[in-house]
């Protein structure tokens, strides 16, 4: 019993020490505004983990988040003019779209997940090349003045960390106090039973898979917001830091065990490390080794593989 | 026999627990050099254990083994075959897409290394040879999924017997349910091989089936809860005695709390009319009454099984009718059976009973959170209040309700099942093997529960692992042969049939 309470406290404890050891080499760091700013960072990278969470913990992977981000960002970007704030609706409404289709086509056509979402991803992708014909389109001056809701501030708060609060307290309530995630739950830790239970199983699939995609294209419509543009290839690098953020924050990579809280911690800890990397000097470019090896360290300390003969 | 310096094998007071299960008691047996030894007993009478004990799967709790009359361990499956224990499964082992060949030699390919390559030609010749040791005439570079089952059965006996080549001693080979797939001139090859192979290996053959073991075994063990409680030759013995040895205690009335059954009342609840499914079972008719405990008897393969599943709402049927509370129903999901009160305790509990790394209340309240949910939103106290009022009415013992399922005990695993369908209002339930795995305690503790909720209406569809425990807990009985009913009687308290008067209609 102590090494489950000790797993289930790691990804907190991991994030006031990296928080400590930052803050002690950097002593700006821990300032308010410092801190806020992190935050900031931190909600499209929370957003984007938030949504393949709820995929996660049912036993699925979505490999699709990140050029869903992207396609939503270029939406955004050919739209807003036409659309005002409809268009982040539009960008959200695809993305549930395609996160409906990902779901059908692994639950009717029973396709391993990872497969299906990794041909949307392509799919998605070219879409996005295709309609913003491969460029990168910058908002004017009238299509930022619809990104303040993002980009500005309430009560001395960073707008988009006030988004990143709200999303996080949706999907608390979705995860932990509703039938769709107690089911969630359950099929993440034994289908046959959940089924047996007479738990429609399939339907709570396709609905985890249009929360993904949608909650990805959100992180689309922050970004574009934030770095006032959109492009095919805005959020690539994304999915990696995001898949590391739940695992790193705790929720088990084969489902039934996990939390949006635990996916928060894990996507601060990918944030502080970052930043700490930066302090560090390290090449921006060669964070991903870092984010790869933590994703399988984490792996590796959460999952307790002496009950697990067979892994593929 | 049974000079022990003429065993191939023996064990002497061998004893083996698993939590909440004295799974071996005492277990002495003796393999003799070139006999074919049977075993048998009733599901969960310790045979399975015994032979995993054998091939080094499991290790005993105490007791010795000895192979030619010297003390050893067997360390795990690898060492077993070094030591020349082979064994043929029962669920067969053979992987579908490689060949024959392949097959034979997995995991001992090394001998056939060259230079790093696999020498396939030799592999194939090798293998060609085992094959003819079981007289098979099939070319080694088939695949073995293109075979029938019995010539697969019969490769698998080949690859046991490949540990001729490598282990000095005798060999033993056992073969646990063999023939349990066979048809009766694919029996009588498989016997006439084994009686040709016993000069080269001893056999230990577990069937179900009580003449093929009279058949084909010197000598009969019978296991009963754990223990060895009978040794015969099987020149003295008939299926009768063996079937009295095997069932053991003579029915005694309260086990099943016969005095607690009581008549069940007139409402139908289930009707099954003239109900069929694929090539499982056809034409079968029967109503079900609130308060009623039915039992299906019949043999793996009569189509209780599926008769079972398909009011479970897994396999739905494919003619006839089925109503329940007098209202047509296809049953295409277990949801489809949930929505209309039928719950199923499935026989592999922790696969389809219980989602073990959830908490007990979350389990509990799994079939039925839709009553906990208001505006969206699963009322947390209330359903703390139904899981804790669960848990004291049916003395579920757990720590706490947040405690994980996985770490109780089968029996009250067990319970845990019935709570979560009783909360969800289940007014018909599917026992499918209830008692499997569970010890006499918490099988008395299962039956007086029955009893029990039988009385306050419920009604129940009972298939089980013993014909004892059928007709001990039945009101009435179906029997089943090759997916027909073949027999239909009352067992009304006092006046049980006898097993053997309904062995008769299930062979």
């Amino acid at each position: 019993m102590k090494t489950e309470d000790l797993r289930k406290w790691l990804p907190l404890g991991t994030l006031v020490v990296l928080v400590l050891v930052v803050g002690i080499v950097q002593p700006s760091f821990l300032q308010p505004a410092t801190l806020l700013g992190l935050a900031g960072d931190t909600a499209v990278l929370f957003v984007l983990a938030t949504g393949v969470t709820f995929v996660i913990m049912l036993g699925g992977i979505d490999l699709s988040i990140q050029s869903m981000a992207s396609l939503a960002s270029v939406v955004v970007a050919l739209t807003v003019a036409r659309l005002g704030y409809g268009a982040a609706l539009l960008a959200i409404a695809i993305g549930a779209l395609a996160g409906l289709a990902s779901g059908i086509v692994h639950v009717r056509l029973k396709i391993p997940s990872f497969i299906a979402t990794l041909a949307m991803g392509g799919i998605l992708f070219s879409a996005a090349l295709v309609i913003s014909k491969e460029r990168s389109i910058t908002l004017d001056e009238s299509g930022r003045a619809y990104q303040s809701w993002i980009t500005g501030q309430s009560f001395g708060w960073p707008n988009v960390v006030i988004v990143g609060l709200i999303v996080l307290a949706i999907a608390h309530i979705l995860q932990a106090h509703t039938r769709f995630g107690r089911y969630s739950a359950a099929i993440g830790a034994g289908e046959p039973a959940a089924y047996a239970s007479g738990v429609k199983v399939g339907k709570q699939k396709i609905f985890a898979f249009a929360l993904s995609a949608g909650f990805a294209a959100f992180a689309g419509v922050i970004l574009a917001g934030r770095l006032a543009s959109g492009s095919p290839t805005l959020a690539a690098e994304l999915l990696l830091p995001s898949i590391a953020a739940v695992v790193v924050g705790g929720t088990a990579i084969t489902g039934g065990v996990g939390s949006i809280w635990r996916t928060l911690v894990g996507a601060l800890i990918i944030s502080v490390v970052r930043i700490g990397m930066t302090f560090l000097g390290v090449n921006i470019f060669a964070q991903n080794i870092v984010f790869g090896a933590v994703l399988i360290g984490a792996v590796a300390i959460t999952i307790d593989r002496t009950k697990i003969p067979i892994v593929k | 026999m049974s000079a022990r310096q003429e065993a191939a094998i023996s064990t002497v007071r061998i004893a083996k627990r698993f939590p909440g299960v004295h799974a071996l008691k005492d277990v002495s047996i003796d393999i003799g050099r070139g006999e074919v030894v049977g075993l048998i007993g009733e599901n969960g009478a310790g045979k399975s254990t015994l032979m995993k004990i054998l091939s080094g799967v499991y290790q005993p709790d105490s007791g010795r083994i000895l192979i030619a009359g010297k003390e050893t361990r067997i360390e795990s499956a690898a060492d077993a075959n070094r030591k020349g224990i082979g064994m043929v499964f029962q669920e067969q082992s053979l992987l579908g897409n490689l060949t024959i060949g392949e097959n034979i030699y997995l995991g001992a390919e090394r001998q056939f290394v060259r230079m790093g390559l696999v020498d396939w030609r030799a592999l194939y010749a090798a293998a060609a040879r085992q094959l003819d040791k079981v007289s098979v005439n099939v070319d080694p570079r088939m695949r073995t999924d293109e075979l029938s089952f019995a010539a697969r059965q019969m490769v698998e006996l080949a690859k046991a017997l490949t540990l001729e080549d490598h282990s000095a001693g005798h060999l033993v080979i056992l073969l646990d349910e063999p023939t349990s797939v066979l048809e009766r001139a694919e029996i009588d090859v498989l016997f006439s091989r084994v009686r040709a192979l016993k000069s080269r290996a001893s056999f230990v053959f577990v069937s179900h089936r009580l003449d093929e073991v009279l058949q084909l075994a010197d000598r009969v063990y019978v296991m009963k809860d754990g223990e060895v409680v009978a040794e015969l030759a099987t020149a003295d013995a008939d299926v009768a005695t063996l079937h009295r040895l095997m069932v053991g205690r003579t029915l005694q009335a309260d086990y099943y709390y016969e005095p607690l059954q009581r008549p069940f009342q007139d409402r139908v609840v289930l009707e099954a009319d003239r109900l069929s499914c694929g090539k499982a079972y056809r034409n079968v008719s029967f109503k079900l009454h609130a308060g009623e405990i039915l039992g299906i008897a019949g043999v793996i393969g009569s189509g209780r099984e599926t008769l079972a599943r398909t009011l479970a709402g897994f396999s739905p049927h494919t003619a006839g009718a089925l109503r329940v509370a007098g209202r047509e129903a296809l049953l295409a999901t277990p949801a489809d059976a949930v929505e209309r009160g039928i719950g199923c305790i499935p026989r592999d509990r922790r696969v389809e009973g219980l989602v073990l790394f959830l908490s007990v209340s979350a389990n509990i309240t799994l079939a039925a959170l839709a009553e906990l949910t208001r505006f969206g939103l699963i009322d947390s106290g209330k359903e703390r209040d139904l899981a804790e009022a669960w848990v004291s009415r049916l003395k579920i013992r757990t720590p706490s309700i947040r405690t994980l399922c996985l770490s109780l005990s089968g029996g009250n695993q067990q319970k845990v099942v019935l709570a979560k369908w009783l909360n969800a209002n289940a007014r018909i339930l599917v026992l499918d093997h209830p008692t499997r795995g569970l010890d006499v305690g918490a099988k008395e503790e299962v039956y007086q529960l029955i009893r029990r909720l039988t009385g306050e209406g419920l009604a129940i569809v009972l298939t089980s692992d013993t014909l004892e425990e059928t007709i001990g807990l039945s009101h009435n009985v179906l029997v089943m042969r090759d997916g027909e009913i073949t027999h239909r009687t009352e067992a009304a308290p006092g006046a049980k049939p006898r097993q053997i008067d309904l062995i008769k209609y299930m062979v």
